[in-house]
């Protein structure tokens, strides 16, 4: 079993790398410090988070998202057409986000996350793996107000992404993962979501994942086998019913198991991890099974989110030393 | 008979003398007791001119409380503080983190009650967070479950209301903006209201802002308080809708002024948005106030929010009257 993590990092850690982002935002914001000046704050902490990560043991790494002030505003800052708009709940959670609305016909003009992939990459010399919102998650995070048809803009995000996807690949990203927590809420259309993502991945030869989390599966698993990637990935610490359902389903993915909670303090014990992955053992092989909190670490303060890590490495370790 | 009564929300704008003391008073550098007669005087002022604008019914505008949850969390035992997470933006906060069994060693708000009830012969509100909020929006360690944990959290608030009813308090409202975020939890945040609700003889209130009201308009009916404050304005009244289909068997404390904008509303068009309102509820149903707490404002902003929410009720008072 590998060890990963889904995205982001606490960015700021007053028992470790400091809080320096902070005060650097707002000297930017004021315009005392320059886009280059801050780059290097975000490049520094981002050294020191995937440090964070290879001290804890974890295999395949992300950059942490330090520049990432949520999961689609980095894109839509850079696609000619939308606009970022007022605060937004971010799910189910007491966070808030900047709602993007899109009103002219969407322009990527160029590479976006590339350069801050390969800065991140030459931090490690582990595999890091490049994120992205995945199409469905991308539109129901925005305002559409220029399709004015869900459809339409739902494939063209997909196209977006895809361009995008193929950069970070050629970036040399050996995993590219979208995200879609969106799918965890409401009625989502599987059908169409199927198709976005198969246009999100067409013609990518790197890995791709699929990341579930939040809310709940509602039978999504299954149709969900059917997607054009290679690792799904289950968030067993929202939906109640999620490991029942990994259990029902006939696996043709590599399962990435989002097995300690992101979202809340409370450390996960050695036993009830092994137990889960004793469940999982008898559905799936655990050389197709991958493990990782069950979202991004940034809900949680630095210490925790530390402890985390080293609890997902120890439960692992000690498993298969078994 | 009593009819469109005004009222506030809760927390009120604090003078730049006390923000300034209280960042002191954090550092060190102010002692104690000199922050508790700034917060006195700003609480007598408050009291002042609400007095003078005409409110019916007051609030201590909650001049010593920061967070609404945190001002609880310090006071109760059980709880601990994290380190600092990431609310929006460059916005950081520490969560509260519940450790241990919940208890209310102290009275937490009935000690402000009755200063701020002694410098008025008009009814003033007591103010409480309810515990479905004060749980989502703390970590919680303790507790096996969400529900075990609204439920202990249920049983410290009730406490208080007691206590507050105790001293004489004739109106109690116990906000609930979390309660709109997760609506298959309703049962869970109606079942711990409950708790805190049971036995009453003052009048109830609970507070719910930013969510999905579509979904929860037709549970509003089974939340156990006597009164439910919603945001109009800043929704251009359009809740309104949801309650022509829907008869309100409670009382509606109708936002007609939002509380996020700058601008002041005209009398002209609260008094046009209050005729709309008495189409769809009785006189004697509705009491008016902004859309949410004024605390982000200015003082002035404050002022003038609250007084065009005065003139507009009292032209639709006496209309209505002759
Ligand atoms: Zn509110």
């Amino acid at each position: 079993m590998i060890t990963t993590v889904v995205g982001n990092f606490p960015k700021v850690a007053e028992a470790g790398f400091g809080t320096k982002v902070i005060s650097s935002i707002s000297r930017w914001q004021r315009k005392e410090l320059s886009d280059a000046e801050l780059e290097g704050v975000f490049q520094g902490i981002t050294k020191a988070v995937i440090a964070e990560h290879e001290r804890a043991g974890i295999d395949v790494l992300t950059d942490g998202q330090i520049r990432w002030e949520d999961l689609v505003t980095p894109l839509a800052k850079k696609i000619e057409g939308f606009e970022i708009n007022g605060l937004e709940r971010w799910f189910d959670n007491n966070v808030y986000y900047r709602r993007p609305i899109l009103r002219k016909a969407p322009v990527r003009r160029g590479p976006i996350l590339v350069d801050e992939y390969r800065a991140a990459k030459a931090c490690t010399s582990k595999p890091v793996k490049a994120v992205l919102p995945g199409p469905y998650t991308f539109v129901k995070l925005t305002e559409d107000r220029y399709y004015k048809n869900d459809s339409r803009f739902l494939r063209k995000i997909a196209e977006l992404l895809n361009e995008e996807a193929k950069a970070l690949e050629a970036a040399g990203a050996p995993i590219i993962q979208f995200d879609e927590p969106a799918l965890g809420f409401g009625k989502p259309p599987i059908k169409l979501i199927l198709e976005a993502i198969a246009i999100a991945t067409r013609g990518v030869k790197a890995t791709t994942a699929l990341y579930l989390y939040f809310g709940h599966l509602n039978g999504f698993l299954e149709p969900l086998q059917k997607a054009p990637v290679d690792i799904l990935g289950v968030d067993v610490a929202s939906d109640p019913q999620a490991v029942g359902a990994i259990r029902k389903v006939k696996w043709t993915k590599q399962l990435a198991l989002g097995c300690l909670d992101a979202r809340n303090t409370k450390l996960e014990s050695v036993t009830e991890l092994h137990a889960l992955f004793d469940v999982v053992a008898k559905r799936l092989p655990l050389d197709r099974v991958c493990v990782n909190p069950s979202c991004g670490l940034e809900f949680l303060p630095y210490e925790q989110a530390v402890q985390k890590l080293r609890r997902l490495v120890e439960a692992v370790q000690t498993y298969q030393g078994r | 008979m009593s009819m469109l009564l005004t009222t506030s929300v809760g927390s009120l704008p604090k003078p730049d003398y006390l923000a300034t003391a209280r960042s002191r008073a954090r550092k060190g550098e102010l002692d104690p007791k000199e922050l508790r007669r700034l917060e006195e005087q700003a609480t007598r002022d408050w009291i002042a001119r609400q007095e003078e604008l005409g409110i019916d019914i007051i609030v201590d505008g909650e001049q010593y409380r920061g967070d609404m949850v945190a001002y609880f969390a310090e006071q109760l035992e059980g709880f601990q503080t994290s380190s600092l997470v990431r609310s929006y933006g460059n916005r950081y906060y520490r969560k509260p983190v519940i450790a241990k069994k919940i208890r209310r060693k102290r009275p937490m708000t009935i000690g402000w009650w009755k200063f701020a009830q002694g410098l008025t012969k008009r009814p003033v509100k007591g103010m409480l967070t309810g515990p479905y909020t004060i749980m989502d929006w703390s970590f919680n360690e303790y507790y096996p479950s969400r529900r075990a944990t609204a439920l202990a959290l249920a049983e410290v608030v009730r406490e208080e209301a007691k206590g507050l009813e105790r001293a004489g308090a004739q109106y109690i409202q116990i906000d609930e903006p979390a309660i709109s975020t997760r609506l298959d939890e309703i049962d869970l945040a109606i079942e711990a209201l409950g708790i805190v609700t049971k036995g009453l003889r003052a009048k109830t209130i609970t507070h719910i802002c930013y969510g999905n009201f579509q979904a929860l308009a037709p549970k509003l009916n089974r939340l156990p308080v006597d009164q439910i404050d919603l945001e109009f304005a800043n929704r251009k009244f359009e809740l309104l809708d949801a309650f022509k289909r829907l008869k309100l068997r409670k009382e509606i404390g109708l936002g007609v002024v939002d509380v996020h904008s700058h601008r002041i509303e005209s009398r002209e068009e609260v008094v046009a948005n209050l005729k709309k309102a008495l189409k769809v509820f009785k006189p004697e149903q509705i009491y008016v106030d902004p859309d949410c707490g004024l605390k982000t404002r200015t003082v002035d902003e404050a002022v003038g929010k609250l007084r065009v929410v005065v003139e507009a009720t009292r032209a639709v008072r006496e209309e209505l009257l002759n």
